[in-house]
C-alpha cells in the first residue's frame, strides 16, 4: 500500500516487543541511488534516533512498528546527523534538473509502505516517477533531464 | 531554438552535485579561450559561512551541465587543484580576455566593444556569441563562428556578422544556426 512523507510525519513509533510508544516520525532518510527509504528518524534535535528500514516490523497507517527498543540508535555519521537535523528532508527541498534548471519544490513523496521503495515525487500538480531521482542533499533534489518541461 | 545565458548570469551560480544534491561551490568567473570560442573552465568561490575564494577550479570537461539556476557536476571530485588541471585552465593567459575588445569586421567596420560572453545553456560551455556596446550606441548581440582571430585589443569577425546583430538574447538564439549556416559551418 502506498503512503506518503506528508501523511506519515508525526506518526507514532511503537515497539512490537513492549507495545511502548518510542516517539514520533520526524524525518525519513532516503537513499537516492537505491530510490528507497533507508531509515526513519524519530524525535528531533539531540535526542533524535534512527531506525533502519530493515528493523521495522511494519510501516502501518496508524503506527510505525519497530522490532524492539534496541533497534533505535543515534546517528552514526555526518549524513545521518544531517538527516536527524532535518537538513536532508525531501519535502520542501528545491528540485533541480541535472541540466541545472529549477523545476519547483518537492511538496510530497509517495512510497510503498511494504518495501520502502519510493514511488512518486510530487512537485506542485505534477507527479514525477521516483526513477527520475538522481541524488538528494541539503541544497537540492536532482532529477534527470526527462523531467524538464 | 537554443536557450542562452551571458557569462555574468553564470557568476554566482551554485555548483551542485548530481549525486549528492549539495552546493559545493559557486562560480566566481569563467575561463574562456577566444580562439577556440569555448569555455575552458570556471574559477570558484566557497559557499556559506566559509565564503571566499578557493583555488580549486572546475575544468569544462568536468561540468555536467550549465543551467539557468545551477552549474551541475557529478560529485565533489570534479573540482580540482590548479596543479592537477589542464594548463589552459590553471594558467589562463590574461591577454585572452576579450572584454573591452573592439569587434572589427573583415571589411574594417567596427561593430562595437565586447561587454560579455553568451553561452548555450545545457551544453558544456560553447560560447555562441558576444554581448557588445554598439558603435552607434545601445546594447547588441553578435553570433560567433567557431573560430576567429583575436589580438587582445580587437577581434576580427566575418563581414556578414553585421547583418546578424541582434537586440536581445532571444533574437541571438534564433539567429545563431542561420549565421553558422551562412558561413558554411553547418
Amino acid at each position: 500500500m502506498n503512503d506518503s512523507f506528508g501523511h506519515s510525519a508525526g506518526r507514532k513509533v511503537v515497539s512490537r516487543a513492549s507495545a511502548k510508544e518510542l516517539g514520533k516520525v520526524a524525518h525519513l532518510l532516503v537513499d537516492a541511488q537505491q530510490r528507497r527509504i533507508a531509515a526513519v528518524v524519530i524525535g528531533r534535535g539531540k535526542k533524535a534516533q534512527l531506525v533502519e528500514w530493515a528493523r521495522l516490523s511494519g510501516f502501518g497507517p496508524d503506527a510505525v512498528m519497530v522490532e524492539d527498543e534496541g533497534a533505535l540508535r543515534p546517528p552514526g555519521d555526518d549524513r545521518e546527523r544531517s538527516a536527524a537535523d532535518g537538513k536532508l528532508e525531501l519535502v520542501g527541498r528545491r528540485a533541480l534538473s541535472e541540466r541545472g534548471n529549477e523545476l519547483g519544490t518537492i511538496d510530497d513523496v509517495t512510497f510503498d509502505a511494504d518495501t520502502g521503495a519510493l514511488v512518486d515525487l510530487v512537485i506542485g500538480k505534477r507527479s514525477v516517477p521516483a526513477g527520475s531521482l538522481l541524488g538528494s542533499g541539503s541544497y537540492a533534489v536532482v532529477l534527470d533531464k526527462s523531467q524538464e518541461p | 531554438m537554443s536557450l542562452l545565458v551571458t557569462a555574468s548570469q553564470i557568476r554566482g551560480l551554485p555548483v551542485v552535485t548530481v549525486r549528492g544534491g549539495e552546493d559545493i561551490a559557486e562560480v566566481r568567473d569563467v575561463i574562456y579561450d577566444p580562439e577556440a570560442g569555448r569555455l575552458v573552465g570556471l574559477t570558484l568561490n566557497r559557499r556559506g559561512f566559509l565564503a571566499g575564494r578557493t583555488h580549486d577550479v572546475l575544468p569544462v570537461e568536468a561540468i555536467h551541465a550549465i543551467g539557468q539556476h545551477a552549474v551541475m557536476v557529478l560529485d565533489a571530485s570534479s573540482l580540482v587543484d590548479p596543479k592537477d588541471a589542464p594548463d589552459d585552465v590553471a594558467h589562463p593567459a590574461t591577454e585572452r580576455n576579450v572584454l573591452g575588445d573592439d569587434v572589427l569586421t573583415e571589411g574594417g567596420t567596427s561593430l562595437g566593444k565586447v561587454t560579455d560572453l553568451v553561452l548555450l545553456v545545457g551544453s558544456s560551455g560553447e560560447v555562441v556569441g558576444y554581448q557588445i556596446d554598439k558603435a552607434d550606441g545601445g546594447q547588441g548581440y553578435i553570433p560567433l563562428p567557431a573560430q576567429l582571430s583575436v589580438s587582445g585589443v580587437a577581434l576580427v569577425v566575418p563581414t556578414i556578422t553585421e547583418e546578424f546583430v541582434q537586440g536581445d538574447l532571444v533574437g541571438l538564439g534564433a539567429t545563431v544556426d542561420e549565421f553558422r549556416h551562412r558561413l558554411g559551418l553547418t
